[in-house]
């Protein structure tokens, strides 16, 4: 089940999967507002290109590479609207074609941008670091639960869906035939078992949980706990570093257009 | 010293009409082996929910009579206090792991209690070489085989350091390898560690050596408690139609034909060294 694969969280160490979860997390909120900030190529062509060491270091390139390729239908999505829209009301500055492309280029660089950084954080930030995150900052345990059994048990889940499909595949049931609604109702009978066997596995977790003493303490104690180091300090000094830094360019420093800089 | 008793235990499910055992009557002494079995719905499940409190807290229903458990009247205290003194393993593994690793599984129920850190990680590092499961702590759950899973939910429950340990046919999902192992790890806990054992079985030709007492349950009832060679060489241990070792099967039939080897065995070893004697015997 190679779509699941993302959820089996491989352990590796790196000075980008080492650091706190929350200080990671600041860095793409960080990222996410330059991003939101700017509206011409050049500045999120340089967050785009900037982000890249990171990924290196982490040594996620591969992974990276994937969801870049996933999100690229939607890419072309957002190019596409923005280059018909553009072209349609171009009252506005935007008259000229190569402007209108370079403008597009921008909106789309700032989607890619959004999902680099986002990559860079579900690819080195482990489920129970996030979970342990989440604790420490205040989340009710309850939930928090919640979140890390769904990632745990979703392998699991995977595997008795495709022991589902096989057992029915050999009771005679054709998934790939007919239309789409026809595909779609196709799979009614792997659902509905793939369903009650979810309901009682929930079921003998709750008894399993109990029998461990779940709900004793009020105060829960957690095994691990998520400390700052030096280099996450490091990261939040940066990551407040390209803040101050984007919002002052954007307010008292005009940017050339890359067609102009060509052009000229 | 007792630490388990039932007097005319009787249960019946919410949306039952009929009970699913009636009249339990058994006594467990602290550090014992005892081997519970029956042919499947017999009640056993059921019977194991009642020893740390799942029944009647977690599953509503009817109970009645009377059940200690560590000098604790099970109806009067929540699952959670009773879970410190009664662990409860299950039939399968995969679902009471919660955790993306072994050893924040094995942490689970100490981090319930409330524990301080240290202490969590000295018994979480003590459950897990006791299972003979250390090398793992850093997998997640769905990384290791069936045996291994069933080891680490052994050790979280050890982690507990309960005084009896329940496990529901823990072996049903595993091999025969993977449940000699899962025996001899539980035959540890009872001998070095003085915990008392509820083991649930089928395999009785693998699980019946360890055991100090076997009982034996059908249609909801009990309907042998005794020392194992006396449980099984009965004529109603056959009419259950539970999985006699077969040792005991052969010692019965040679018995049949008017030979007769003096103990009855349990083992194959038991029962090969027996004819051996019994040849050498013979021939002198």
């Amino acid at each position: 089940m190679n779509m699941f694969d993302g959820f089996r969280f491989r352990r590796v160490s790196s000075p980008i999967h080492d650091m706190d979860p929350r200080v990671k997390f600041l860095y793409v909120l960080v990222i996410f507002a330059a991003a939101v900030l700017f509206d011409q190529l050049l500045p999120l062509l340089v967050l785009f290109v900037a982000q890249m060491p990171l990924i290196l270091v982490a040594g996620v390139k591969r992974e990276c590479m994937r969801s870049m390729r996933g999100s690229s239908l939607f890419a072309v999505i957002i190019f596409a609207t923005n280059m018909l829209s553009l072209y349609l009301y171009s009252g506005g500055g935007y008259g000229s074609i190569p402007s209108i492309i370079e403008r597009s280029l921008a909106m789309t660089f700032r989607f890619m941008v959004l999902v680099e950084s986002f990559s860079i954080f579900f690819l080195t930030t482990s489920p129970d670091h996030l979970g342990l995150a989440l604790e420490q900052s205040g989340v009710p345990f309850d939930l928090c639960f919640a979140f890390t059994t769904a990632i745990r048990f979703v392998p699991v889940m995977a595997e008795e869906a495709q022991t589902i499909i096989d057992a029915q595949k050999a009771r005679g049931l054709e998934l790939e035939r007919g239309n789409f609604i026809r595909r779609v109702k196709n799979y009614v009978p792997v659902l509905i078992p793939l369903l009650v066997n979810s309901i009682r596995r929930s079921l003998e977790l709750a008894e399993a949980m109990e029998s461990r003493a779940w709900g004793a303490s009020p105060k829960r104690t957690n095994l691990y706990v998520l400390k700052m180091k030096r280099s996450d300090y490091y990261m939040i000094i940066t990551s407040l570093i390209i803040l101050v830094l984007a919002a002052y360019i954007r307010l008292y420093i005009s940017i050339p257009s890359i067609y102009e800089l060509l052009s000229a | 010293m007792e630490i388990i008793r039932t007097e005319d235990l009787t249960y019946t499910y919410p949306i039952s009409s009929k009970p699913a055992f009636r009249d339990v009557s058994i006594t467990i002494d602290k550090g014992e082996f005892v081997l519970l079995t029956g042919p499947s719905g017999c009640g056993k499940t059921t019977l194991c929910r009642c020893f740390n409190g799942l029944i009647p807290h977690f599953y509503s229903g009817k109970l009645e009579g009377e059940i200690m458990v560590a000098g604790l009247r099970v109806p009067d205290h929540p699952i959670h206090e009773l879970a410190q003194h009664v662990g409860l393993v299950f039939q399968n593994p995969e679902n009471q792991l919660f955790a993306l690793s072994v050893e924040k599984d094995v942490a689970f129920g100490l981090e319930n209690l409330g524990l301080p850190r240290d202490e969590i990680r000295e018994r979480v590092d003590w459950a897990l070489k006791v299972t003979g499961i250390y090398d793992l702590k850093d997998r997640a759950p769905y990384e290791l085989s069936g045996g291994q899973q069933q080891r680490v939910a052994i050790a979280s429950i050890l982690a507990m350091r309960p005084e009896v340990i329940v496990l529901d046919e823990p072996t049903s999902f595993l091999d025969p390898l993977g449940a000699q192992k899962i025996f001899e790890v539980i035959d540890r806990l009872n001998k070095r560690l003085g915990i008392t054992i509820i083991l649930v079985e089928h395999r009785l030709d693998l699980a019946s050596k360890y055991a100090d007492r076997v009982i034996i349950m059908n249609e909801g009832r009990v309907v042998l408690n005794g020392r194992p060679r006396d449980v099984f060489i009965s004529d109603e241990a056959q009419l259950v139609g539970v999985g006699i070792p077969k040792a005991t099967m052969l010692y019965k039939l040679l018995r049949e034909n008017g030979i007769e080897l003096g103990r009855v065995p349990i083992t194959a070893e038991e029962a090969s060294q027996m004819i051996r004697e019994a040849l050498t015997h013979d021939r002198g």
